[in-house]
């Protein structure tokens, strides 16, 4: 509802600026936004899950069940569940109702990542280390694995003329990462080998490849749309491709041709990138940079870099956009912070002094007809009770639209306050100093009230001199 | 009404001093140096009491009388199909008498869910009651002084309630158990609360005029709004929690975004007058404002720098910050009404769009100092000086179609005879 009143320009801006606070709960590992953008998942080295609020910055649950680092996080559509994958080698799909464990899956390899249907959240996909990946149906107690192909299609002309040695290699493929489509309907597959794989759903064949690079494809994304897609591989080089309407029924996968759009690379300092991921729209690609402190942002209609976001001084390894916000959080390396980046709003000073209007030049003031006429007071109250006389809707809702399709005003699953959040947080819990020097977390420092995060976020805070009393009462 | 003298020194609603002390003195400023206990009402002469301009300058019986000629105009301009006539009165009739709280009550308020009633009062205590039979299910005891308002959290299961401990504390509602750690921060008399829509944040306003909007999981401050420069009336979210609505004695309106903590607009009336309370519109495109110019006004907050669509009169508010609600009335309760106490005792019903008087109820014998409806029953309450909870039921079938009448007289206590109106 406030869109009416924030300034255009503001609401213009699309990408995020500068540092406006980070959240710390553990060391971070993985984060990922909840549809409706509240909520903030995030995966601890200590295999602890913390969901925060990404309106207070606060700790909204904490979720206990993995024993080892959190390796990837999927929400359900309604963002009521959330599938996480460990480095225990176990899934969970956590109900947020209560924080129970729904499910747990068991698998006898490390798990790249695990990804829920977006329709069904008794359904996952899961990339696993040395592995067929796997379609799991948790429906039912005991979970039911359907392996899928790591092999690309090959036509039966290709297979009849196929080389002993080509078979082996196609033996030997593995899928690094899998995704649902927004519908459901097919998942794209990225192997180790290059290959970009679609397979669908239900019968759980490989439909279509394409051999996107010769190295390894690290992480695919797709936007949520499904009509773009954006491939970090191995080989320095971030991809983005554009897609047809996978779950259009006259698309033949046969004749398909998947052209890659843009081939995102730092050429001078031959950067390989962490992690990538889509603005809501698809129109900004960012990526976190191995080794160094950068996240890069490009824009994808001349595919140009238009934005270095930097401030920490730590490497970044997952970056994530809010759903709607230009707003994007990332996890510190070393720290296990997760900062954040967002567009700063100045004060419009205007809307404090409401006798007073913001203008670009002098402008000529024309007196009105009747402004210095001296009229009975009695007379202009009546004079202004008469014109009310409109017909008021206090009650009519309109739907807000966002353009990512999402109802922002249907704040759907909501997720219980718990008070007592805080008490479970005051257990032990250690902090890396540096190398192999460890101390307990310290209750305060989980705030915004460090040097970067503080300026920023407390904009109006500072002005006023709360900031102080912020922190004696934090 | 000198015996409110020995009021608590604190709920916001009751204080107010001694009317001859008031001629006495000269005028003063308007903060509360000159008594033990900042009294809320302004009988201290607040500067504007001196301009005529904010005492509303209309005929006595103007309500009764804007009435016909009004109908009269929207019978004749008002081309609407033929769809089921707009009541033109509603018939709210007494129906539950809850008793027990021993000083003013200064917030009466239904549950989100709308099974149960809580009540502050400056007794120190608030009374949680069922809302349908009247029964007391908790008494919860644990503020040091009055106080002077609730919040319900969306989902009913927690109440936050403000007192003059310049402490907030939340309840468990089923229990009846107080949350162990009270929200401290502010310092002075909490006026107001409210709960973002998810339940995650809270807002507060005091009388040391500042808005803290805190971190309910933690019991944090999460910003602190740099508001107003007097103490604030009224803290409200908006539907969706984007905006925070404040007002202050200093007769501004502010609209905050609630994810940056800006001032989006400010309102203010030319008259300037003290605004003691303010709520969004059920659809958040409006916000209603109480003023101590016995005025309620309706402001588009949207459009420009804020334009006044609405002004309800007829009630007398000029010394306490009374509180109301919107209400729905009619076929497929598709109409709205604004309900408000008055100093005189009673409780006025105006329907938004006509601005004609639906109702008034004959209510109480003291200020009604709050009156709230029901999310989904066609009924209200409403509480004030004279200690006493009333729960009011629309018994009319035209307004109510099937659902009315079975539980007309069950739970209601024919022992406790109303009090004889003494207004009339």
């Amino acid at each position: 509802m406030n869109l009416a009143l924030v300034d255009p320009f503001v609401l213009a801006q699309d990408c995020p600026e500068v540092i406006t606070g980070h959240l710390r709960s553990g060391h971070s590992t993985s984060i990922r936004f909840s549809h409706r953008g509240h909520l903030l998942a995030s995966g601890r080295h200590d295999g602890i899950i913390i969901i925060f609020d990404i309106e207070t910055n606060g700790v909204a649950r904490k979720l206990r069940g993995h024993t080892r680092q959190i390796q990837s996080l999927s929400w359900s559509t309604n963002d009521r569940y959330l599938l996480s994958a460990g480095q225990d080698w176990k899934v969970v799909l956590w109900d947020l109702q209560d924080g129970s464990r729904l499910r747990t899956v068991r698998f006898e390899a490390p798990i790249f990542i695990a990804e829920l249907h977006p329709k069904n959240h008794h359904l996952f996909v899961a990339a696993v280390v040395e592995d067929q990946p796997v379609l799991v149906d948790t429906s039912n107690e005991t979970p039911v694995k359907h392996p899928l192909s790591s092999a690309p299609l090959r036509t039966q002309e290709e297979r009849d003329n196929a080389t002993e040695k080509q078979t082996a290699q196609d033996a030997r493929v593995a899928t690094t990462v899998t995704v649902f489509t927004p519908s459901g309907d097919h998942i794209i597959s990225g192997t180790s080998k290059g290959w970009l794989n679609i397979i669908d759903t239900t019968t759980r064949e490989t439909v279509y490849s394409n051999r996107i690079t010769n190295n390894i494809i690290v992480f695919v994304r797709l936007t949520p749309s499904g009509r773009d897609l954006v491939i970090n591989a191995s080989d320095r080089v971030v991809r983005t491709l554009h897609l047809p309407d996978l779950s259009d029924p006259a698309l033949d996968f046969s004749t398909l041709q998947l052209e890659v759009e843009h081939k995102f690379q730092d050429l001078v300092q031959r950067l390989s990138w962490n992690h990538v991921s889509f603005s809501p729209t698809g129109e900004y690609v960012t990526a976190s940079t191995w080794m160094n402190h950068h996240i890069y942002v490009w824009e994808r209609g001349q595919g140009s870099l238009v934005k270095i976001l930097e401030g920490t001084k730590e490497e970044l390894s997952a970056v994530e956009w809010h759903p709607f916000r230009p707003f994007v959080a990332a996890v510190g390396v070393d720290t296990g912070r997760i900062w954040l980046w967002s567009v700063l709003q100045p004060q419009r000073w205007s809307a404090l002094a409401p006798d007073f209007v913001e203008v670009e030049e002098n402008h000529e003031y024309v007196e009105k007809e009747d402004e210095f006429d001296i009229q009975p007071l009695e007379e202009i109250h009546k004079r202004r009770l008469n014109q009310e006389d409109e017909e008021v809707d206090v009650l009519t809702i309109e739907p807000v639209k966002t353009t990512t399709g999402v109802d922002a005003g249907d704040i759907g699953f909501r997720m219980p306050v718990l008070l007592d959040i805080e008490a479970s947080d005051s257990e032990d819990e250690v902090v890396a100093v540096g190398a192999g020097q460890y101390r307990r977390r310290n209750d305060k420092e989980w705030v915004n009230d460090d040097d970067v995060g503080d300026t920023a976020t407390n904009g109006t805070g500072v002005q006023n001199g709360t900031k102080r009393r912020r922190n004696q009462y934090g | 009404m000198s015996s409110t003298r020995d009021l608590s020194p604190s709920p916001k609603r009751h204080r107010e001093d001694d009317d001859e002390d008031t001629s006495a003195s000269p005028p003063r400023k308007r903060t509360a140096t000159s008594s033990p206990s900042p009294s809320r009402s302004r009988t201290n002469s607040p500067p504007l009491a001196t301009s005529p301009t904010a005492l509303p300058s209309r005929p006595a019986h103007r309500p009764s009388r804007s009435e016909s000629r009004e109908n009269e105009d929207s019978y004749y301009h008002r081309a609407t199909p033929p769809s089921p006539p707009k009541p033109t009165s509603l018939h709210y009739t007494p129906h539950l008498l809850l008793t027990g709280h021993k000083k003013p009550i200064s917030s009466a308020s239904f549950s989100p869910s709308g099974t149960l009633i809580a009540t502050a009062s400056a007794d120190c205590t608030i009374k949680i009651w069922d809302a349908h039979t009247g029964a007391l299910h908790h008494t919860l005891s644990g503020h040091l002084a009055g106080i002077s308002t609730l919040a319900w959290s969306p989902d009913s299961t927690t109440l936050a309630s403000g007192s003059d401990d310049k402490t907030i504390r939340l309840w468990n509602t089923s229990t009846g158990s107080a949350h162990p750690k009270p929200f401290i921060g502010h310092h002075n008399y909490i006026y107001s609360l409210a709960f973002s829509p998810k339940g995650n944040m809270l807002v507060s306003g005091s009388y040391d005029e500042a808005v803290f909007l805190w971190d309910v999981r933690s019991a944090r401050i999460m910003r602190s709004l740099p508001a107003h420069s007097d103490p604030i009336g009224g803290v409200e979210f908006v539907r969706d929690g984007t905006l925070i609505v404040s007002c202050a004695n200093d007769g501004l309106i502010r609209v905050w975004d609630t994810a940056t903590g800006q001032c989006l607009r400010t309102i203010v009336h030319e008259d300037n007058a003290p605004v003691t309370s303010v709520k969004f519109s059920p659809n958040g495109k409006y916000i209603l404002a109480w003023t101590l110019d016995s005025c309620i006004r309706l402001w588009d907050y949207v459009e420009g720098k804020g334009r006044c669509v609405k002004t309800y009169q007829g009630h007398t508010n000029k010394k306490y910050s009374l509180s109301g609600a919107f209400g729905v009335y009619g076929e497929g309760r598709k109409h709205a009404f604004v309900a408000s106490g008055s100093e005189d005792g009673s409780v006025f019903l105006w329907d938004v769009s006509s601005k004609n008087v639906l109702q008034r109820l004959e209510a109480h014998t003291g200020a009604v100092l709050s009156v709230d409806t029901h999310p989904s029953e066609p009924l209200i309450v409403s509480a004030g000086m004279d200690k006493t909870v009333r729960v009011w039921r629309c018994s009319d079938v035209l307004v109510n179609g099937a659902e009315n009448g079975h539980r007309e007289h069950e739970g209601y206590d024919d022992e406790v005879e109303l009090p004889p109106y003494p207004f009339a």
